[in-house]
């Protein structure tokens, strides 16, 4: 298990929840999701747990990112505030 | 109350969580410590008799499949159940008058990514059907080879329009296959009770131990192809439902 990579994604992932959360735009956030997905299908795998790691890849960073970007093309892009 | 107490106050409960979480995190034992509570009892037992009790040589499938049958039986049920919940709020397509997002767009897809799609889904769909196969041999499995399929048919459908994908799958192809992880798990489970074992029992005894083997791997070849048909169909369905433009 390599330290330095582990860290290098723990912090990504962390930055990336952070960047969820402050982005308006919908679409960013569910993009920027998708990539949060990505960073911890890796973690798993780090982790050695490579059947999660297919799902999370499979599932989290493909399925649920088209169907969140389907609910904002039928909804409404920006988030009101 | 005003909005900057209402934030402050807010703020503060979220940094008492913080810290009650902080504490029950240190309370926790170290990841990887082998005096772990959870080193300790099921996991040994799982690695040592793992693979002659549960019958595959990927312990991860073994466990899954056999030591936790019941827990997996419900989460197959799980997903038959999402489907439902999405097809009670939202119609199925209709392959003659819907249209998808892609071919009401303004933008035309690019090149690119049509000849990208072409060539690769059929790769993507071979991967997932090695993955179905050898679900009992190495990672992966029924659902993820699932996932991927459904991934690739809805990779396809953004690309090529829904017309092109749900006339290759009809609805009266779908339906029936995606009740068939249930079933198929249901039907491997029942088996074992027609020999008097109880229910989701794979290994059955009485026979030489490579007839038996044969029945294992059979059963749960069975398991996985169900789920992965299953998974596939489940995620291009709901893809469909929720992806599809009725003309008004």
């Amino acid at each position: 298990m390599v330290w330095h990579l582990d860290l290098v994604l723990l912090l990504f992932l962390v930055a990336t929840a952070i960047g969820v959360y402050r982005t308006k735009d919908l679409l960013g956030a569910a993009i920027i999701f998708s990539a949060y997905s990505l960073t911890m299908a890796i973690v798993w795998q780090q982790l050695s747990a490579p059947d999660l790691a297919l799902t999370e890849a499979a599932v989290g960073a493909g399925v649920t990112t088209v169907l969140f970007l389907i609910t904002i093309s039928r909804t409404t892009r920006r988030e009101d505030d | 109350m005003n909005k900057k107490v209402q934030n402050y106050f807010v703020l503060i409960v979220m940094l008492l969580c913080w810290a009650v979480f902080l504490f029950a995190v240190a309370e926790m034992p170290l990841m990887g410590d082998p005096g772990n509570i959870t080193n300790t009892h099921v996991v040994p037992r799982y690695l040592e008799k793992g693979v002659e009790e549960g019958g595959a040589p990927n312990i991860v499938t073994g466990i899954i499949l056999n030591y936790r049958g019941y827990d997996t039986s419900g989460e197959v049920t799980v997903i038959f159940t999402a489907l439902i919940g999405v097809l009670a709020v939202l119609k199925r397509e209709n392959i003659k008058k819907d249209k998808s997002l892609v071919e009401i767009s303004p933008v035309k897809t690019s090149v690119i990514v049509t000849t990208v799609v072409k060539f690769l889904t059929p790769l993507i769909i071979l991967f997932a059907i090695y993955m179905i196969l050898h679900g009992d041999v190495s990672p992966g499995g029924g659902f993820q080879g699932g996932a991927i399929t459904g991934g690739s048919i809805i990779a396809f459908t953004l690309t090529f329009g829904l017309l092109a994908t749900m006339r290759k799958f009809r609805l009266s192809i779908r339906i029936p296959l995606e009740s068939s992880a249930v079933l198929a798990f249901i039907a491997s489970g029942l088996v074992a009770m027609f020999f008097g074992l109880p229910f989701l029992t794979f290994l059955i005894p009485g026979f030489g131990f490579h007839t038996q083997e044969l029945i294992r791997h059979a059963l749960f070849i069975i398991i996985e192809i169900g789920i992965g048909v299953a998974t596939g169909i489940i995620f291009a369905s709901i893809f469909a439902a929720m992806g599809k433009v009725s003309k008004e």
